[in-house]
């Protein structure tokens, strides 16, 4: 992909006020893409769904996929407008601070869809594009039922201009309507009030039973070396470590991009893709399922236990991913302030470590660690890694170099992210 | 030559699993001979005037020493040409129409008085030297650390390459060719860049700084900035400083500039560490004999370095400092 239209199309998300305005309004913090919002807020009121007709590439797409199917466009009718309903739902639980059902704003289901265009192409990045090939599907079934019945964008414009339409009668209303005005403003605010009432329900139950993530292992059993304060037991193998560990060397929390919020960052991700197609190195991939029920499709890091050809890491002068994100689930980070957050630590397993095992030259890790937080013990003769973990901020430098077979260094999540005291010896002043 | 391995070549390009196209020489045959054997007369020039001499001859004869000239000064382009003087002046190296490939250490991601990479003005220097002679081309392929493009840009080495035609530029897959090494002991093919396997003439030009793992990181080590990564990381699991040594009997610059002008005493590669500054550069033609007399900057005696001293046992060079003549240069 261009790069011009990488960062692009990362702008295109936060036009939807669900996104922009809702992430904003749950994350109690505005930023400068929050302002992306305000065109779709004001326009609806005097143009109607211009936006929907005109201009959305979601629904452009939906749009030609209908035409395929001619027999079942009367379906159409018996079907309520979700939508509507679905955009109060957002807005009224974005303000209990958990929103819900974010994720089905068209914006970011589009750019999940590009999200996945990244290289290289695999069932994993494909998983983000989930979301528009069933939009598609179900346009194909039901001709244009996503954007007339269940686009919750298309169901804030709708409100929007009706509220347009209903301030314009107001001011000069003509004789002879059939129902009253007043009548059908009372109906409609009751609706609107209902609607974020239940919206601020479910946000508030979201938060309260919210489901809490699947954590395999975090400290390997206690046996196992962990910072170097305890050795292996005598004679473990590696069939032992194995079981300790879980899943091999993935195992650990689940690694944030930088700058994630510390709540409610699966209520608020939209999985719309931006982080991963802003991140330059490839480095953020769609979760499935270590973070939780609800956390399918978030964003998490992976340097080397799912793609072992990675050999980058979350750079230190990188703030790409934190700059891209349209609701606040990443909150913007300064590049001094991304190298004192600690996204996770590393770990180094001393039965796999070839300084530790062998005894051969090699501390690769503290070679590549830009924050000095690996330091060198002396042990016959040869330099051995220990981590500090006041300083390992786990941008993944030492997975992502580690020459050991198989690798000795991982990096676990921290949840939450946490701002080191440490000053970063990687900053350029 | 610069490389003493025999090299084959094979013409069609056939491609080996790693998805590299093999480039090899096929024995006995020369890919550019009308440039090899303008590369002899060079060698023969610089032989009769006595100031070059091949290391193989050295390590043979054992009783001629290794030439190192060392530079003092402040102005680094002026000490580059004071001390290439010495060695015989640029025509030595370089003429006419030959391929130039200097790698510098460009690795990290740290700005030039951190000392963690080749000093720009050293490169640059370098570079311009070369253009003036008549190079074809210069390139300087770097596989950094660091991503690239902030490696380049904090390094000053982009910019110092503005308004010349030197290329820098980090080597992607298909830039690669797999070269034999019939004289490693572990390492016995490695994918080197291109542009190295078919220079005319290839300077060696690393920044003398502490490194973790080797100890110190000098001219040989610099070569593990060349080859890919698949070949980096299996050195580090197969014992670093034999393969140091071992890549060192195949790519042998003609010429070894040695930037301690600053120097990082801990915390290297990477840094920012401890420095200190000899404001001294160090050249030769035998990069053991230039990295034995960089070790002593550091306080250490050659052979606390392993692949100094295992380079020295293989014959690559001179590490014995008894036997090295150093021939100091004020500019």
């Amino acid at each position: 992909m261009p790069e011009a239209w990488r960062r692009g199309s990362v702008l295109l998300p936060g036009l939807s006020p669900l996104l922009s305005l809702g992430g904003a309004l749950a994350a109690r913090a505005a930023g400068v893409l929050t302002l992306l919002g305000l065109p779709l807020l004001i326009l609806p009121l005097f143009a109607g769904r211009f936006f929907c007709w005109r201009l959305c590439p979601m629904g452009f797409a939906a749009e030609t996929v209908s035409r395929i199917n001619r027999r079942n466009t009367g379906w159409i009718r018996k079907i309520p407008f979700v939508g509507k309903g679905l955009a109060l739902l957002i807005l009224g639980s974005a303000a209990a601070g958990w929103p819900v059902l974010i994720w089905t704003d068209p914006l970011s289901v589009f750019n999940g869809f590009f999200a996945a265009a990244r290289q290289p192409l695999t069932w994993l990045s494909a998983a983000t594009a989930s979301g528009f090939i069933l939009i598609l599907l179900a346009s194909l079934i039901v001709p244009n039922l996503w954007c007339h019945r269940l686009c919750p964008l298309g169901g804030l414009q709708e409100w929007l201009s009706q509220l347009g339409k209903s301030l314009r009668s107001a001011r000069c209303a003509k004789e002879g309507d059939e129902i009253p005005p007043l009548l059908t403003h009372a109906r409609t605010g009751r609706r609107v009030f209902l609607g974020f009432a239940l919206g601020g329900v479910s946000g508030s139950l979201y938060r309260a039973y919210a489901p809490r993530r699947v954590t395999t292992d975090t400290d390997c059993g206690g046996t196992h070396s962990c910072g170097g304060r305890h050795g292996h037991g005598p004679g473990e193998g590696e069939a032992g470590q194995r079981r300790r560990m879980g899943r091999g060397s993935g195992a650990g929390l689940p690694i944030r991009p930088p700058g994630a919020v510390q709540q409610a960052f699966n209520a608020l991700c939209a999985r719309c893709g931006n982080c991963m197609t802003a991140c330059p190195y490839g480095l953020i991939l769609p979760d499935l399922g270590t973070t939780g029920p609800d956390g399918l499709f978030t964003p998490v890091l992976a340097f080397r236990n799912l793609n072992p050809q990675q050999e980058q890491f979350c750079f230190q002068e990188c703030t790409a991913c934190t700059q891209a994100c349209p609701t606040g689930a990443l909150r913007p980070l300064t590049v001094a302030r991304k190298q004192q957050t600690a996204i996770g630590l590393a770990h180094i397993c001393r039965n796999k470590c070839i300084a530790w095992k062998k005894g051969e030259y090699c501390v690769v890790c503290q070679e590549f660690c830009p924050y000095q937080a690996i330091r060198e013990v002396e042990r016959n003769g040869v330099m051995c890694p220990i981590v500090d973990a006041d300083k390992c901020r786990g941008c993944g430098a030492c997975e992502s170099q580690c020459p050991a077979l198989p690798i000795a260094v991982t990096i676990r999540g921290r949840d939450p992210q946490t701002v080191l005291a440490h000053p970063s010896p990687a900053l350029h002043t | 030559m610069w490389y003493l391995g025999s090299i084959q070549t094979n013409a069609g390009g056939a491609r080996n699993p790693k998805g590299c196209k093999a480039v090899r020489l096929q024995e006995g045959t020369h890919m550019k001979p009308v440039k090899r054997r303008s590369f002899l007369k060079t060698g023969v020039t610089a032989a009769g005037t006595a100031l070059v001499q091949t290391p193989l001859a050295a390590a043979d004869a054992a009783s001629p020493a290794a030439t190192v000239i060392v530079v003092h000064g402040t102005d680094i382009p002026k000490m580059l040409e004071a001390g290439i003087a010495k060695l015989g002046g640029w025509q030595a190296f370089i003429r006419t129409g030959m391929d130039v490939v200097i790698k510098p250490n460009v690795a990290w991601n740290s700005k030039p008085e951190q000392g963690g990479n080749t000093h720009p003005d050293l490169v640059r220097a370098c570079v311009l030297a070369a253009e003036k002679q008549g190079a074809a081309t210069v390139s300087l392929p770097e596989n950094t650390c660091h991503p690239e493009k902030a490696t380049f840009q904090a390094s000053g080495i982009a910019a110092a390459l503005e308004g010349t035609r030197g290329r820098l530029y980090r080597p992607a897959k298909q830039d690669y060719g797999e070269a034999e090494i019939p004289k490693g002991k572990i390492v016995k093919r490695a994918f080197v860049p291109k542009d190295i396997l078919n220079c005319d003439c290839l300077i060696n030009m690393p920044v003398a700084k502490h490194h973790s793992g080797a100890t110190l990181t000098l001219s040989m080590k610099n070569w593990m900035g060349s080859v890919s990564n698949e070949d980096r990381r299996a050195w580090h699991r197969d014992g670093l400083h034999q393969c140091i040594a071992d890549i060192n009997t195949f790519l042998r610059a003609k010429l070894v500039v040695i930037d301690a002008t600053r120097i990082m005493l801990t915390k290297g590669p990477q840094g920012p560490g401890e420095l200190a500054h000899p404001y001294e550069i160090i050249l030769s033609t035998d990069p053991v004999a230039a990295d034995a007399y960089a070790v002593t900057l550091f306080k250490k005696t050659p052979f606390d370095v392993p692949h100094v001293r295992i380079a020295h046992e293989m014959g690559i060079g001179c590490g014995d400092l008894a036997k090295i003549r150093v021939e100091r240069v004020e500019a």
